[in-house]
């Protein structure tokens, strides 16, 4: 039995509509008027016990809507979904029991309170033995690298260290399912780093599930075998990372400047020239057809180098590539 | 239920760390709404000292209303703080946090929050059902039996109509301006002399605004034992907790969370 199921989800928001005011809110009563916004178009998809899934794209995708129907917060308009068996937004309460979640821009951990206190009321929430839970808190405390964190208020904590807290106390009650809304939302490259160390670290020692939805896609590379890309409510592309990145991370767009002039007709073999300047330029190659190192040889070999950059597809990019692909299969 | 109740108690206690951050505004602002009942209620001792009575309602009497209100808003809105921000709760998406937890919604977001100037209520709401045994010149333990029961029966009928007023956000969206006139119109018109009013007006306190089991009723009943108004206040309590619990978790179906980000205070 998979640990998250889901068939044909579907979530309409009705915008509420109203004028301003008491009269405004009484009309509304009376006569709502309503403007609908399709956020899940019938998604389907499975997760394993125990598998690291990652689920990414761009905002407004509806990443955080299907994850808020898994967790039981929202009721989709139709279709199906179940989380360890169990109808999310039927057996809320049940389920909470057994999974946890961690939303980026909506912290549980008590802002003036030090995040220790929120971990024992927590404890209460669960209905974790008072003995058990001082355990599994010096458990996740070393695991997290928090334990010089937990008695200082939360407010005072910088956002790397807040996230690790927050995922830290979702898994209190040790679930076997961990639902993460863009963790590393804010983070800087180390704090990003560290959270997804820990949160691989967790699920070699623990075996716990996770879903884990991003809009960059270096969260899911680093941590995920599988991943799920969604756009505009649609899942646009499932399969292994490996596979994604085989064929579509493969395009490299270099940006380098010189500390002398360019000639006009600067090129180098199996590099698409996307702009030429005067001391500069802009290149695109496909690593699967051009490797690296002759290019960036070239690069160096055409004058003295003041800087190169070279960038990976944003994610934007990809799914443009798959969509691109999709229409010409089609066609 | 001894799981809720335990669950509950860990709560109140980490609000009460919680407070604990802001010992000087805590206290200054209990003596403010000290302050501000008091002079409130020398608006009655003049107009008593004029009027004697109102259709068999004393100055005395008032002393025991503002006991059971004080109180009554006091208790309420210090252990279920929450009960006067449901309306944004609901309307900015924070039902989030309590809906991700195993517990029950409406009681784990009402209790989540204490109010500090609701000390100050609380206070001197003890103050004026003393001065009122003072004067009333009988007291027994029944007395204090019944201003428990008397205060409780105004906690629950006080949070009930909160909760049931902004329960509304769930259908129309954020209903600030209906939920502070709401709460406005509870508080005037339950420190009233309810013989002030008669007809469709004294009908209306015991429905859509039911001041009257918040102030009056319970008020007569710790002054003295009345087997009716017993059952009333008892009846009354029942009706507007269900009704509140019944219009919340309907209302609860359609709630549509937030995308703002957020901070948890
Ligand atoms: N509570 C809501 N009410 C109305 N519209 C919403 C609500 N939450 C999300 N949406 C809309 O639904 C779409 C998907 O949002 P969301 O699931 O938050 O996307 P993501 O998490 O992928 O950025 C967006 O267009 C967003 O504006
Ligand atoms: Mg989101």
């Amino acid at each position: 039995m998979p640990a998250v199921s889901v068939r044909d989800l579907r979530k309409t928001f009705q915008l509420k509509q109203k004028a301003a005011g008491l009269r405004g809110s009484l009309r509304a009563l009376w006569r709502p008027s309503f403007q609908e916004l399709d956020a899940v178009r019938g998604i389907s998809f499975n997760m394993d016990e125990g598998e690291l899934l990652g689920f990414i794209g761009p905002n407004g995708a509806g990443k955080s809507t299907t994850i808020k129907i898994l967790t039981g917060i929202l009721h989709p308009s139709s279709g199906e979904a179940e989380v360890l068996g169990r109808v999310p937004w039927r057996q809320r309460q049940e389920l909470a029991f057994q999974i946890g979640s961690v939303f980026g821009q909506r912290p549980q951990l008590w802002y003036h309170l030090p995040a220790v206190d929120t971990f024992y009321l927590f404890g209460k929430i669960y209905e974790l033995d008072d003995r058990k839970l001082k355990g599994r808190i010096a458990f996740l405390a070393e695991a997290f690298e928090i334990e010089e964190l937990l008695e200082t208020p939360v407010r005072k904590l910088s956002l790397g260290q807040r996230m690790r807290c927050e995922v830290a106390a979702s898994l209190l009650h040790r679930p076997r399912v961990l639902l993460l809304d863009e963790p590393s939302i804010g983070l800087d490259v180390v704090a990003k780093q560290r959270l997804r160390m820990t949160i691989q670290r967790m699920n070699d020692l623990e075996g716990v599930g996770v879903l884990l939805t991003s809009h960059d896609a270096g969260d899911i590379e680093a941590l995920c075998r599988r991943v799920i890309i969604i756009n505009d409510g649609e899942i646009v592309y499932r399969d292994k990372v490996s596979a994604l990145r085989r064929r579509y991370l493969t395009v490299k767009t270099v940006d380098v400047r010189y500390n002398e002039q360019l000639p006009p007709d600067f090129a180098l073999p199996g590099v698409e020239m996307v702009k030429v300047g005067r001391y500069g330029a802009k290149m695109r190659f496909d690593t699967r057809v051009t490797p690296v190192g002759p290019v960036i040889g070239g690069l160096a070999a055409a004058g003295s180098l003041a800087d190169v950059t070279v960038s990976e597809p944003s994610l934007e990019e990809v799914i443009g590539a798959i969509y691109g692909q999709a229409e010409s299969k089609d066609g | 239920m001894g799981r809720q109740i335990a669950f509950v108690l860990a709560l109140w206690k980490t609000n009460l760390l919680s407070a604990m951050e802001y010992r000087v505004s805590f206290l200054t602002q209990m003596a403010g709404m000290m302050l501000n009942n008091a002079i409130y209620f020398v608006f009655w001792i003049i107009f008593f000292a004029r009027f004697e009575e109102v259709n068999g309602w004393d100055l005395v009497d008032m002393l025991f209303l503002f006991g059971v209100v004080a109180t009554g808003f006091g208790v309420g809105t210090y252990l279920f703080g929450n009960a006067v921000r449901l309306s944004l709760l609901i309307a900015s998406g924070q039902m989030d946090y309590y809906l991700s937890l195993p517990r029950p919604v409406l009681l784990h977001a009402l209790a989540s929050r204490s109010n500090a100037s609701s000390a100050g209520d609380c206070a001197y709401g003890l103050l004026s059902f003393g001065a009122a045994v003072y004067f009333a010149g009988a007291f027994d333990i029944l007395m204090l039996l019944r201003f428990g029961l008397g205060c409780l029966a105004a906690v629950t009928v006080l949070i009930s109509f909160l909760v049931l007023v902004q329960s509304l956000t769930f259908w129309i969206g954020n209903t600030n301006l209906l939920t502070s006139n709401a709460f406005n119109a509870i508080v005037t018109f339950s420190l009233y002399p309810i013989t002030l009013f008669d007809g469709t007006a004294k009908l209306l306190l015991f429905t859509l605004i039911p001041a009257a089991f918040i102030g009056a009723l319970p008020a007569e009943f710790v002054r003295r034992f009345d087997l009716a108004q017993l059952a009333q206040i008892c009846a009354g309590s029942a009706i507007f907790l269900f009704l509140a619990t019944f219009v919340f978790y309907r209302g609860l179906r359609r709630y549509e969370s937030g995308s703002a980000i957020q901070v948890r205070t």
